[in-house]
Parts: C-alpha cells; structure tokens; sequence
C-alpha cells in the first residue's frame, strides 16, 4: 500500500513536471504574438494560460474550475477593456452588445471590423481551450510529440517570416520538449510494464541523469561549429512571387506603416502603403457612374490635410442642401440616387453625388445639418439616436462646357483667394518653378488646370499602393512625390495638383469620397430601368482636386493616373460642345417598392420604424447568433462523437467509483468491450469471454484482460463476487481502458 | 481448444497425470473420460482396434482402484454373458448368483455392436437403470459404474448398429485417433521392457471417486448458461440438415457434462466455455441427419460447429 501511495507521489511530482514543461512550451507560442500582430498586454494572456493550466494541474472537477476560468475570462476582459464596475449591469449590457455586434460582423466575414474586446474574449476561450487540449495530451494521453513537433515548426515559422528572433526560443524549446519528452516516455513505460518504483528511489534520482544528458547535449550543440544554412532564405522568393502576382496585393504584413484602405478623417499626415480591403461600405442606385463626395479640406501642412474653415453649419429638417458648390448657370439635369451603407461600415458623414439638391433620410429619418465650405453632410445622430444607414437624394447633375469654363473672368472672390490658395511657408521653391513651368504655354484658367492635371499622366509617374514613404520631418510630401518618389496613389495625385495649381494662385481644394465603385446585380428590383446598383467598397476611397471658376464655381478634376480623366466621374464633365443641349427626358418617380434590404421601413410613424428597425437589427444579431449556435453545436457534436468512448469512459469510471456494485461492474465491462470493438478488437458473437479476452491479452501483451474477464466471469457466471474484488476489478479496468484509448 | 484453463482439481489432477503415464498423446480423450466418470455419465469410443481403447480403460480401472471388467461383445454371446445367472448348487441344494461382468466398477464393451440388439440392451438397460434384473430379482449395480463401449466403424459386416434410442444412453462420443509419430515412438520406447501399464498403483479410491462425483452436482450452473445449453440443443432441432433433433435428454446430458468438467478444472460453477468444448462430444450422437445432409457431405460434427458459431454467447447476467 505504501508503496502504492508514493508511486502516487511520484507520478504527481511528475506531472508537475509535465506541466510546467507544456506551459513554457505554451509560453513560447505566445512570445512572438508581439511581433507580428498588433496583440498588446501579452503578459495579461500569458497569465491567464498559466492561470488555466495551474487548475488544470489541480485536476479538480469541471464544475469547479470552469467558473473559475470564467471568472478570469471576464476579470482580464474587466481589466482590460470594460471601465464600468464589474457589478454593475452596465458591464453585461456592453458586453453582449459588443458580442452581438461581433457576431453580426462574423457572418458578414468582416473580421478586421471586430472589436479588440471581442477579439481578446475569443483569445482567452482559446486559451482556456488550449489549456485543457494539453492537459489531456500531456497529462491523460501522454502524447506529448506531436506538440513538441508543432511547436519546433512554430518557431521556424515565425523566425523565418516574422521580425521576430527565434534563436533563444529555439534553444529554449528544445529543452523543456527533450525534458517533456524524456518523462513522459518513462511514465509511459512504467503504465505498460505496470512497474512501480521502489521506494528508496525519488524520482528525481531518475530525473537528474535526463537533466544532465539534456543540458550537456544542448551546450555541445550551441557550442559546436554548425553549418551555414543549407538553402537560401526563402522569404525574399516568396516576397517576389507574392509581388508579381497580381497588383501585389499581398503585401502588408511584412512593410512598415501599412494602412488599410478607406475613408478616415484624419489626413494630417498622408503617405505610407495601404492594403486592399473589398469590403462593401454603402450601395448605390443611381442612372450613371458617380463620384461620391464627402467632404473637402483647405489647408496644406506640407504632410498632409487640415480643415481651417470655420463655418457655421446649416440645418435641414426639410431635406433640402443648398451647397453652392457651382452656380445656377451650369446646365444640369435632374437625377436620383438611392444609398444604403452597410451596417457594420457606416460613416460619420453622407456621401452624395455633385449636384446635390435634396435628401432624404430613410432609415432612420430625422435631421441633418451640412457645411457649405467643407462639404460634409452630418446626419443628427443625437436625434436618430444611431447613424444613418438608408437615404435617398435628389441632385442636378452639372454639364459643364468649355466654352463657360474658358471664359471665366480673372477675378476670384476674395474669401476664395484666402482660403483655396493657402500654401506652406517652407515650401520647396521648385514646386513654384514646375508649376510655372507646366502651365507657361496656357492662358485660360481652365487650359492651366487641364495641363498641371494632365502632367501627372506623364509615365514617369506611377501608380502604386505599395512601398509609399511617408515624408521625413524636413520634407514635404507633394515636393517628395513630386521629384523623388514619383509614385503614389490619389491622395498623392491630388494634393500634388492642389499644391501645383495654388503654386500658380488657381484657387483649388482637396475632396475626399469615394469612386463610383463596381456595377453589380441589383439583389432588389431597382425603381426604374434607367437605375443601376453599385457596390462601393472601402478599396473605392478616392480623393481628387476642385478648381474654382468664378461664376462657375467649384469644378472636379481627377489627376490620378489609372482614374481617367473624368471617365469614371461622367456624372459632372460632359465637357463636349456637342453634348451641350442633350436632351432631359423626364422620368418617372420610382414608385416600385424595394426589396426589405432596400427598404425596411415605409415613412409611416416613426415609432413603427423605430421598432421595425429594432427588430431588423435584432433580427440580424439572431440570425448570426443562430448560424453561431449551431456552428458550436455542430462543433460539440463532431467533438463529442469522436471522443465519444472518451467522455463514456468518464461517465464509467465515475459510476464504477461512486457505486462499487456488481450491477455497475457489468457496465463498465460492458463498455470496455465496446472500446475494445472500436479500437478494432471486435468480440464475436459466438466468442466466449474467456477466447475473446485471450485474443485482446494477445493484441496488448497483457494478462489483465484474462484477469479482469476471470472475475467479471464469477460475477455473471456464478452469481457472486469474493470479497475485496471489486477494487481488483476497478484496477485493471482502468489499466486496460487507458492502455486502449491512449 | 484447452490451453486457456490448465487449472486442475487436484484429485482429478492426480488422476490424470496417472493415465497420461499410461496413455501417450491421449490427454484429450483421457481427460474426458474422466469429464464423464465425474458425470456418473458412460463413453462410447469409436474407432479403429489398436488405437489404445482397452489400455484408456485399464488405466483408469487401475488408477481408481476399482474392479475393471471386460466384455467381448461377439455375436453369440447372450444377455446372462452380460448379467451374470444363476447356477445350483448341489451341495447348498439352491441357486447361487454368478454375476456377471457388468457388476464390476469400470466396464469395458468392446464392440459393442457386433452382439444381437438383445444382448446390447442388456447392457443398455443396467447403464441406465444402474441395475439388473436377473431371474426377475433387481440386482442395483454397485457404485461408481462406468461402461465404455466401443465400436468399430469399418466393419459393417455383421454388425448390429445400436439404435439412436440407445446412443444417447452414453454421455459423450469421443474417437481416440493415431497418435504422432513422436507420440508413436514414445510409445515403443516406454513399452520395450514393461508395458507401463503394469507399474501404475491407484492414486484414489472409489470411495474418494464417489466423493468427487458427488462435488460434482453441487457445481452451479448459472441462469445464462442454462440458457446458452438450451440454445445450442435446440438449434439442433431447427438446424434444416437434421432430421431429428437432440432431446432435452441432450440438454441435460451437456449440463452434466460441463458440470464435471467446470469441476475437473477446479471451478464450482460452468462458464459457456465448458459447454462450447463439450457439445461436440455430448450432442452428434444425440441427432439424425436428414438424407440431404449426405449427399451435401455434411457430418453431425461439421453441424454442431456451425450451431456454435452461429449461438450467441451470453456475456451478461441476461436480467436486464
């Protein structure tokens, strides 16, 4: 019996081992995570992993140690993220909103879009996951291979493609799995040869030599000379066939300072690479291709863009925008567009088309005030109480001709002057000289502005997202475009002309919205043949250059190489005489309804919408929850099945310790054969016990079958079971059930 | 088909490695004569002369310490050849009983179906009465009795095949077969100077033997394995290649057997084992073929091998 409890003892003081070893392999998993994600508060996750693995190590039953975990999920998620008390509803209320949020992102696959809250939750349930995983492969398996493998290839992984250092990790790796390794062998050798250590031997008699051969093995390693690597570095290869491939899109997770492409307000300092991103942020029906507007900005720093108009914004409750961005003498011809932003993208401000007349809030209706100089249009959210996902406008597409274009009088108002001819002090003398250059041979303001843009189409300029600088302290961003890098994509092609066209006193600002996107099939009937239905993703942010021509007013152009002239912006420019008196063919008002997406509400009673639009997000959340429950249901099953024999072997063991009676020994032997059956040791039915346990003693190199179906045998054979069996029974019961499922 | 339970009794351990002295490369047919002495059953060997028929029965005659007798059955002999008669007297002016051979202990019939039909039922009738009547007196037969019989199965000639009613009078069927070559030159070897058969002394006595035979009821035979035994004989009624099937004769016949062998292994209580093992001895000679079975070549043994293969084994208290 002694010696029974300290083999205990023993294995115990083992598993520690065992532990710890899988935690500082665990550990190096996460070390890199610095260095290539942007995961902050590693020491936080690094804690709850051990945190998850010390209770497993305790080997207390579930319903105690996952409140436990739990309570460390949501005591890092409280000290991370949610600054409301813990004991208040609040917190609960924020957080299933930002789980509702994120799951509703989840099904859109918009994974960028999830919150660092939610992210770091479904960090921890993986951690915690983890936790348990290897505890049943260290611990109950003692299979620890393969996780060793899997970690050696980790690390080589993440040092050959990632900044991050492996040597010391490699090094570290290799002797806690060496070590790892060494114990788990032995306690496996000691289950299947069923030895007991003696007494008089600690284990860590045993131990040391494994430590010593280990320790001296891997210093011999470091120490000895190596090989240089035997094959090239394989990350500039597969740099370059990632560059070729396509427009090099794959880029980012390597360069400095990459952004993701879309709107943003802030463009104080412009420059860097972006990547692509397709995701959908608004839809569009509208007759022709158009530029979306969203805004303009006035002021150049010599990094990027400010705002320095100050201007009080106008109110509009009726709908109406009155935006002067050209005069009532441009030719225009009326049209309608309809917008519906995609929920999980929606932005701060409208976009609208040039000519903007009237709009009117769909969903959720309500107010909105809009600035005439800086052109943005900001929906009252205080109101509506969420922001704008459905609107609808009426606008007066402008035909500008070239004729008024070029017989614009000189003078510009002098608010004009002041605002759009702003440039820094420190700007580089040869950006004045170029410009000058540039439009030397030209005398209309609208041949000036023709010839700066059609300067940048020169093929020494090109375009590209990728490999961007952005400008040093000392330099300034259209000076370096212009004569250093010669690449760049819109923001670099319009602040350029900006600065070219003030350089030569043409009053002229900075637009920021998005292109006309992608035409795609309607998904809805559209109200009216004529309509077209345009995806607009957050690849389309675009921004481009507004001329002012007196009397005429504010006239896009588009210097972007790649973006041609106008093409895509046909809406405004028909700048040919010939196309001057086309003709305006009345239309019909859309009087279709629109499919749901297009149209949830009807303007009844605010309240119904209001609710409607409720339960239209909610209903949204639901399904989404929905295909998440079942998800993790199918996941549950797929789990359960596989280790089904597992989880009823548990269930078994439970029973045989809680009832130590025949009726329960019958189970538990019962169960065992059908392990045995699963694991390919099918008894026949014409099999007695006796030949059946003899074929499976065969296939393990074991007696014990023999002598467990000897005893199970007296039980349903004779109807009674000597004394102090049962414990017998349980023992080799367990030996044989791990022996198998292992 | 034993080497899973080498476990012995250790009387009938005794009483084997005692016939195995005797009997080379026998083990299986000497250990189930003893399967059907412990039975209080009685044997039919079949099987060509020389084999080692008489020499099995001698030894176990001779380990038992029981009086052993010997019948040659021929074509003349008569009932009273077998049961003894009465004679008298002159000079005690009355009968005197003369028995007969079968009133000894250990019987061997030797070709037992080379005698008329009567004689063969008198020997029938004391091993299943365990007793004799002669000149209308009922003689018991004394305790322990145990006939083996043999025939030969070439010799048709004359021969006076005993019928189905009477075969299941003998609790197991066993064949002897030549012995290996090895065991054939121990054989020569251990007989050269002194038949070994004259050098073994008894290891127990009868009443020992009665002793044992009594033990032998007290082994438990649990409700599964009743079941089991039922299954297995009762295929043999619905089997389509049987024309008759075995009786419930057969049933209890395979319970006693696996009794005795459970016990012959020192356990006190049959497991499915036992009945598997002994149901090709108890049960062919408990049934009849149909005229199909022959002309598909099928034999009663290759029948009962498929009945077991085809019988489930219990392996539950069958309760629930």
């Amino acid at each position: 019996m002694s010696l029974y409890t300290n083999q205990l003892k023993h294995q115990s003081a083992l598993n520690l081992i065992v532990y710890i070893s899988g935690f500082l392999l665990f550990w190096e998993w996460l070390r890199p995570l610095k260095s290539f994600t942007d995961t902050g508060n590693i020491s936080v996750f690094v804690l709850y992993a051990a945190f998850c693995f010390f209770l497993s190590y305790l080997q207390m039953p579930w319903y105690i140690t996952s409140p436990l975990k739990l309570a460390g999920l949501v005591f890092v998620l409280d000290g991370l993220f949610i600054h409301v008390s813990l004991f208040s509803m609040d917190w609960y209320r924020m957080f299933f909103y930002d789980a509702a949020y994120n799951s509703q992102v989840i099904m859109e696959q918009e994974w960028w879009s999830m919150t660092p809250l939610f992210r770091s939750f479904l960090f921890l349930l993986l951690l915690w996951l983890l936790s348990y995983l290897l505890h049943y492969w260290f611990v109950i398996a003692k299979r620890t291979l393969f996780f060793v493998v899997l970690t050696f290839a980790y690390v080589a992984v993440v040092d050959t493609f990632t900044p991050y250092d492996g040597k010391a990790s490699i090094i570290r790796v290799f002797l806690i799995s060496m070590i790892l390794l060494g114990i788990t062998h032995y306690q496996r050798l000691l289950t299947s040869e069923k030895t007991a250590v003696p007494e008089n031997r600690r284990p860590l008699r045993w131990i040391l030599p494994l430590v010593a051969l280990i320790f001296s093995s891997s210093v011999i390693g470091y120490a000895a000379p190596k090989f240089s690597p035997q094959w090239p570095d394989p990350v500039p290869f597969i740099r370059s066939l990632a560059d070729n491939s396509g427009e090099g899109e794959g880029q980012g997770a390597f360069g400095q300072a990459v952004k993701k492409v879309g709107y943003g307000e802030n463009d104080e300092r412009l420059g860097g690479s972006f990547i692509q991103d397709d995701t959908v942020v608004f839809q569009a029906m509208v007759d022709e291709p158009q530029y979306w507007r969203i805004e303009t900005k006035d002021f150049y720093t010599g990094k990027g863009w400010v705002r320095t108009v100050e201007e009080n914004h106008v109110n509009s409750s009726d709908g109406q925008v009155v935006m002067d961005v050209f005069s009532s003498e441009v030719e225009t011809e009326a049209k309608e567009a309809k917008v519906l932003f995609n929920p999980a993208q929606i932005l701060p401000r409208l976009v609208y088309p040039y000519g903007t007349e009237q709009i009117q809030m769909i969903h959720p209706p309500g107010p909105f005030s809009y600035g005439k100089e800086t052109g943005e249009i900001l929906p009252d959210t205080e109101y509506t109480g969420e922001r704008t996902m459905r609107y609808d406008i009426a606008f007066q597409e402008p035909n500008f001709t070239f004729k008024a274009l070029r017989n614009v009088p000189a003078e510009d108002p002098e608010y004009i002057d002041e605002l759009y001819t702003q440039l820094p002090e420190d700007l580089p003398s040869r950006v004045k000289q170029l410009a000058e250059e540039i439009v030397q041979d030209e005398t209309t303001r609208y041949d000036q502005a023709k010839a700066i843009e059609r300067y940048f189409q020169d093929p020494s300029f090109r375009y590209e997202t990728e490999d961007i600088p952005v400008p040093d302290e000392d330099q300034d961003y259209v000076d370096q475009f212009l004569f250093e890098t010669q690449k760049g994509y819109c923001d670099n092609f319009s602040t350029a002309m900006v600065v070219l066209l003030r350089s030569v006193d043409i009053p002229a600002r900075w637009v920021k919205g998005f292109t006309a996107g992608e035409e795609v099939d309607a998904p809805v009937d559209l109200p009216s043949d004529t309509m077209e239905f345009y995806e607009v993703t957050n690849s389309n942010a675009h921004s481009w250059v507004e001329v002012y021509f007196p009397e005429i007013g504010w006239v896009p152009f588009e210097p972007t190489k790649g973006f041609t002239n106008m093409a895509d912006f046909s809406t405004g420019l028909t700048l040919e005489e010939l196309l001057e008196g086309s003709s305006d063919d009345e239309r019909e008002e859309p009087e279709q309804e629109l499919a749901d997406a297009w149209n949830p509400v009807n303007p009844e009673t605010e309240e119904e919408s209001r609710a409607n639009s409720f339960w239209n997000k909610f209903k949204w959340v639901l399904d989404g929850l929905w295909l998440i429950i079942i998800g993790i249901l199918s996941l549950a099953a797929i789990f359960i099945y596989r280790y089904r024999y597992h989880l009823l072997t548990s269930i078994k063991r439970k029973q045989l310790g809680k009832q130590a009676d025949p009726h329960a020994f019958e189970h538990a032997y019962q169960h065992l054969l059908s392990v045995l059956a699963y694991k390919g040791l099918k008894k026949e039915p014409d099999q007695t016990l006796r030949e059946f346990a003899l074929d499976v003693d065969t296939s393990l190199g074991t007696s014990d079958m023999k002598r467990l179906t000897h005893m199970y045998e007296q039980m349903i054979y004779r109807d009674q079971l000597e004394d102090g069996q049962m414990k017998k029974m349980r023992e080799l019961w367990e030996n044989l059930i791990n022996r198998v499922l292992s | 088909m034993t080497q899973h339970t080498m476990i012995y009794h250790p009387t009938v351990g005794k009483l084997l490695k005692n016939i195995q002295k005797v009997m080379i490369g026998k083990d299986e047919v000497a250990e189930l004569s003893l399967v059907a002495l412990l039975a209080e059953g009685h044997v039919l060997l079949e099987d060509v002369p020389g084999v080692g028929k008489t020499m099995l029965v001698k030894s176990i005659a001779r380990s038992v310490d029981c009086e052993f007798k010997r019948i040659q059955f021929t074509p003349d002999l008569l009932p009273s050849d077998v049961t003894g008669t009465s004679i008298y007297n002159p000079k005690e002016l009355k009968f005197e009983f003369r028995p007969g051979p079968i009133l000894g202990n250990i019987v061997l019939a030797d070709e037992i179906n080379r005698t008329s039909p009567k004689t063969q039922s008198a020997l029938l009738e004391g091993m299943e009465e365990k007793s004799v009547t002669v000149d209308g007196k009922t003689i018991p037969l004394e305790k322990p009795f145990f006939v083996m019989a043999t025939q030969n199965p070439i010799e048709y000639e004359g021969t006076y095949p005993l019928p189905e009613a009477q075969l299941d009078r003998f609790l197991l069927k066993l064949s002897m077969g030549y012995p290996s070559r090895q065991e054939e030159m121990d054989m020569l070897n251990r007989t050269s100077s002194q038949h070994p058969i004259e050098t073994i002394e008894s290891v127990i006595t009868k009443d020992e033997l009665i002793e044992l035979q009594k033990q032998v009821l007290d082994v438990y035979v649990s409700v599964p394995v009743q079941q089991y035994i039922v299954e297995l004989v009762s295929a043999t009624r619905n089997h389509p290649y049987v024309y008759l099937g075995a009786s419930p004769r057969g049933s209890i016949a395979l319970m006693k057997a696996a009794k005795a062998y459970a016990f012959m292994h020192d356990r006190d209580y049959v497991v499915p084992d036992d009945v598997k093992y002994l149901a090709p001895f108890v049960l062919p000679h408990r049934m009849i073929l149909s005229s199909e079975a022959q002309y598909d070549g099928k034999d009663e043994k290759g029948i009962i091998d498929e009945i077991i293969q085809q019988t489930k084994v219990p392996i539950d208290r069958g309760e629930r």
